[in-house]
């Protein structure tokens, strides 16, 4: 019933439409004149509306939305390269901006200004050699710079320093995150897809010296101001790691291992205090990877070396938990 | 070849050799298959902005399995993203744009009798219905269409146990694809050899219309990259189907642990985005393409700088070769090959800033006539600087870390690729539609489908920035599990809102194009006054394009305004006047 | 006159650059490889010596097809050449399934446990360029009845030379896949 509807009101509208457009030809067709040839009225219309939707509303519209949804940009980064990243942001940005708001202007007011009245004719203009080098040559000078800059953020954080890291790995899967630290060696135990079974769900090698005092938790905590280096696996599909707020993603990749190695600089208390009680850092999972993609957390946390301490403490290793149990 | 036989409705209109009618299939076809995609988008948006609730059109179009109570069901909202994008990048965007305008424009501008082969022609359009017919079936199967977005990156797409979507819905998703880059290819070998060889007197490359230009640039990346797509897709198939591991290592899906070992998923990201890349200029190219002659025509001026436009055209195509690293930049590759494609990728930008400067000198001192199909090319350079602007910040690898894969991608691309391009198609419809059916489309309803069409696509593109400058990772079928994301539902609104009117104005275009195609004013031989070869042909729809001689060209396609005329365009067949140099 | 000749060069430019659309396919199957052996986990074995029997067959089909040209050229019949071609052609279908065989015997497979990328790509290469081969030899056989029912002149004998530049690129990429299967 309800489609019937639906489609009767389809229907009528269509008819609607025709017998406007019919009614619209006629009226022409009196006055003489072709419904649809161009005239002198419609450049003008046209040329003053292209003016103040592209140049002036459109242009009021981003600055709006700059105003009213700039406040949920993400805040300072929590991290010591991603404060690197923010400066060089903020330079491609002001760019982008600065452009922006040279050319969309410009094509506006050109629109308007050259909109084809009675008498005016154009300039036949098919090139200017000089003209065309010039804006080549300043895009070229204007991203030269801008290059490198970008260039020599990517290698810091590329090729960072881990050796001092401590070593924490994130293991994804269809749909949670599982981390695992290093233990008092700093040395992840090697792990085998084959092995994963019961209380060893990440297929820690137990043979491997390195894996007794592996712990493994579902949550983590960073100590501030102490580097670590995440080490990526997934189980199945490709995941992403990803931590706005430090500016870290990498993809978690079934079959190899990747990383992404960082420095945070403020604790959660000092993010509640700065946005609010709610605040927590959060890992994302950023690579579509089925129904449950949008809903794959982890909480970090970030915390004086006492409270990490404190919490580690009451952490049990891998030995302990696949022996005792 | 001008000989006339006598023509059944079944090769007049199913059967045709004619260009001019495979490019109206092709037309009529894309059409069709945007409208579809852009009505998943609506319902996907419906569910983004308001999580969670009960939308009887959801129900109405997905039925009580996949929108239980009207409210859509996770795997289905990832099934509807991944076609909508499937459809939109090679449906609409490259078959509908390049099928259409490569076929209608190619041997009318020219001054060719039909394409080199006229048999392959066909055949390329076949392939591409046999393409859609899967594509369409596999929305029907009991376990959905694919659902692992439409770069299918495995082991996604590869397991079924992973997403109901890569079931048979993959499969056939597949088979679509593999018919579709065989179209594509017979399309590409024919557009490429019609321009080399079949020009006709006079027609010089340098007095080609830049829609050739960019055709054929187009023709030739299709031809070098889609072949590379389609031994991606075979890998795939071959680990789908036969249990090979190209692409699979390591995994245990569903408690079961696979014997697959040895595969890289980021081969499968090399080789996809070989093609990847190139294909966002294959859909770019032609927009670029008609978007300068429709410029030129309607600022009745030469377009400005000629040449830098096709060194500009063919510096693209190069470099799309070279850049598609960019989009692995968090995949753990190589930082310096990370490096050296932040590079390449940057440079693009030079190109770019060089079409806009030219199309900005082009309307300096203009005389514009407001055509519908004159305001979409403008709107094309506004969406053109915005994106690509934006592309400056998705280009360079250490900022891409934080915005990879999230909203700003999202809005980035829409603007750049989707919308510039959907405006050039819009442009080029409005353009050429007297010539394809000899009547004019209605103005009035061409103007309120522009302003509304320009309103609501920068309501919906623009906002989406923020989004991903706040962290809203893209393909999340609610941002409501992460308290972070709370504040931004009035951001999803907005857009919703704005694809909502936005995809009903684009009801009242197609309905403006069936109209004008029976009942629409009649036109005339050449109502924009304009110089290419195709205005010189009459009316009527004539097998073999023009009634006697193919006229010869005796200048460029640009002549508009030219000092000492008498009126301000010069068609190419005018011979020079006396003591009259070209330009 | 004018116009077959306008007719015979764009044929054969769409048959050039289809050649190219399937280099590149060839070029994204063997760049893979390359990749992928890279990343270790590879296994070495031995080429089936059925493969070497297969290269002899395709070069000896080439040789057979540009006297089959020769002949069309000077306008006497090609037609046993061209049947000719098409037997070794055939034989050469026959020679990669038991050089498959041969893989088996080895212990290379195409999937399933024990199964390694080396040897899924091996089979799919060789089963991909079998595929185009296939084309080539119902081209073959229809050019053949064409040139027993003396569609062919002198002048005009487009047919035998569109096959023959397929075929021997067919041939081309088969040595090219061999010695890539056995130095790269």
């Amino acid at each position: 019933m309800e489609s019937i509807l639906v489609g009767l009101i389809i229907l009528l509208s269509v008819i609607v439409l025709v017998q406007l457009l019919r009614v619209n030809e006629l009226i022409s067709e009196v006055k003489n004149e072709d419904p649809n040839e161009i005239t002198e009225k419609d450049n003008n219309t046209q040329g003053i509306l292209t003016f103040l939707i592209v140049g002036v509303l459109f242009l009021a519209f981003v600055l709006w939305q700059f105003k009213y949804w700039g406040i949920h940009i993400l805040p300072p980064a929590s991290s010591l390269h991603g404060a690197t990243i923010d400066t060089l942001m903020n330079v491609t940005l002001g760019l982008i901006i600065f452009v922006f708001f040279l050319t969309q202007p410009v094509l506006a007011w050109f629109s308007f200004k050259y909109r084809g009245l009675k008498n005016s004719a154009a300039y036949y203009y098919p090139h200017n050699n000089k003209l065309e080098v010039i804006w080549t040559v300043v895009p070229t000078l204007v991203l030269t710079p801008l290059i490198i800059y970008g260039l020599n953020v990517w290698n810091d954080i590329t090729n960072a320093d881990t050796t001092n890291s401590k070593v924490i790995e994130l293991y994804a899967k269809q749909f949670n995150w599982t981390a695992r630290y290093a233990g008092e060696d700093n040395s992840l135990g090697k792990a085998n897809y084959k092995l994963v079974k019961g209380l060893n769900e990440l297929g820690v090698d137990m043979e491997d010296e390195n894996a007794g005092d592996d712990i493994i938790t579902r949550e983590v905590h960073l100590v501030i101001d102490q580097p670590v280096l995440l080490k990526m696996r997934s189980q199945d599909v490709i995941h992403s790691a990803f931590l706005p707020h430090f500016r870290v993603q990498m993809n978690c990749v079934p079959g190899m291992t990747t990383q992404f190695g960082f420095t945070p600089t403020q604790t959660t208390a000092e993010m509640k205090e700065q946005e609010g009680e709610d605040f927590e850092f959060v890992l994302l999972c950023n690579k579509i990877c089925g129904a449950a993609h949008y809903n794959m957390k982890m909480k970090f946390i970030v915390e004086s070396q006492e409270e990490y301490d404190t919490w580690m403490a009451s952490q049990k290793t891998l030995k302990n938990t696949l022996t005792l149990n | 070849m001008s000989e006339h036989h006598k023509e059944t409705f079944l090769t007049k209109y199913i059967f045709s050799l004619d260009h001019k009618m495979i490019a109206k299939q092709f037309l009529i076809t894309g059409m069709f298959m945007g409208v579809v995609g852009m009505t998943m988008s609506i319902l996907f948006r419906l569910q983004l902005s308001n999580p969670g609730e009960s939308f009887a059109v959801l129900e109405f179009f997905l039925g009580e399995k996949w929108a239980p109570g009207g409210v859509l069901d996770p795997n289905m909202y990832l099934s509807l993203v991944t076609m909508h994008g499937t459809i939109l990048v090679f449906w609409v965007l490259t078959a509908g744009l390049t099928g259409t305008f490569a076929n209608f424009l190619i041997p009318l501008q020219i001054g060719a009798r039909d394409m080199a082969s006229g048999f392959m022609n066909m055949l390329s359009y076949w392939f591409f219905f046999a393409a859609t017919l899967v594509l369409m079936y596999s929305l029907f199967v009991e376990s959905g269409p694919a659902a692992a977005g439409w770069t299918i990156y495995p082991p996604l797409s590869a397991l079924p146990q992973a997403i109901p979507g890569s079931g048979l819905g993959q499969d056939l998703w597949l088979i679509a694809i593999t018919l579709f880059v065989v179209s594509s290819l017979l399309g590409g070998l024919n557009y490429i050899v019609t321009i080399l060889n079949l020009r006709t007197k006079g027609m010089s490359m340098s007095r080609l219309p830049l829609t050739i230009w960019a055709l054929l640039i187009v023709a030739i990346l299709g031809v070098l990259s889609f072949p590379v797509l389609l031994s991606c897709a075979l890998l795939l198939i071959f680990d789908r189907s036969f249990g090979t591991s190209f692409y699979l290592s390591d995994i245990i899906i569903n408690g079961e642990a696979l014997h697959n070992t040895g595969g890289s998923p980021i081969l499968f990201e090399h080789l996809f985005w070989f093609l990847g890349h190139p294909e966002v200029y294959i859909i770019l190219l032609p927009a670029l393409g008609i978007v300068s002659e429709v410029i030129s025509v309607n600022s009745r001026k030469p377009i400005f700088g000629y040449k830098a436009m096709v060194g500009a055209l063919i510096v693209i195509a190069f470099l799309s070769f070279v850049v598609w690293g960019h989009h692995m930049f968090i995949t753990g590759m190589d930082p310096f090959l990370g490096s050296v494609f932040t590079f390449t990728t940057l440079l693009i930008a030079i190109p770019s800033a060089v079409k806009v400067f030219n199309y900005l000198a082009t309307l300096w001192r203009a005389n514009i006539r407001f055509t519908p199909a004159m305001l979409f090319a403008i709107a094309f350079v506004s969406t053109f600087i915005t994106g690509g602007l934006t592309g400056l910040i998705l280009g360079d690898s250490a900022l891409d870390i934080n915005i990879h894969d999230t909203y700003f991608v999202v809005g980035h691309f829409h603007i750049v690729m989707g919308v510039s391009a959907i405006y050039g198609m819009l442009a080029g419809v409005y353009h050429w539609f007297p010539k394809m059916y000899g009547r004019m489309m209605n103005k009035k309803l061409g103007y309120f489908h522009f302003w509304v069409t320009f309103i609501s696509a920068y309501g919906v593109f623009f906002p989406m920035h923020f989004l991903g400058l706040a962290g809203l990772p893209r393909r999340y079928y609610t941002n409501s599990a992460f308290p972070m994301f709370d504040g931004l539902t009035d951001i999803n609104e907005v857009i919703t809102f704005f694809a909502i009117i936005g995809g009903l104005v684009q009801l009242l275009f197609i309905f403006n194009f069936f109209y004008s195609i029976f009942k629409g004013t009649k036109a005339s031989e050449n109502p924009w006054k304009s110089n290419t070869l195709e205005w010189t042909t009459p009316v009527e729809r004539i097998h073999g394009n023009w009634p006697g001689e193919i006229p010869s060209v005796e200048r460029w396609p640009y002549d508009y305004s030219k000092p000492g005329a008498d009126e301000d365009f010069i068609p190419q067949n005018v011979p020079l006047k006396e003591g009259e140099t070209e330009h | 006159m004018q116009l077959t000749l306008k007719k015979n060069k764009t044929s054969k430019q769409l048959l050039w650059i289809g050649i190219v659309s399937i280099v590149m396919f060839f070029a994204g199957l063997t760049s893979a490889y390359i990749v992928r052996k890279a990343e270790g986990g590879w296994l070495e074995f031995e080429m089936p010596v059925w493969f070497t029997i297969s290269t002899v067959a395709i070069v000896a089909s080439s040789a057979l097809l540009l006297f089959a040209a020769q002949n069309a050229r000077a306008g006497r019949s090609a037609t046993n050449l061209l049947l000719g071609t098409l037997a070794i052609g055939v034989f050469f279908t026959y020679s990669q399934v038991q050089g498959w065989d041969d893989l088996v015997a080895q212990g290379v497979y195409l999937t399933g446990e024990g199964s390694n990328a080396s040897g899924s790509f091996i089979y799919a290469l060789t089963l991909m360029h079998l595929l185009h081969l296939i084309g080539g030899l119902i081209a073959l056989g229809i050019t053949a009845v064409k040139s027993k029912q003396g569609k062919y002149t002198k002048d005009n004998y487009l047919g035998i030379q569109l096959t023959s530049i397929y075929w021997h690129f067919l041939g081309i990429l088969w040595l090219y896949l061999f010695l890539f299967f056995t130095y790269a």
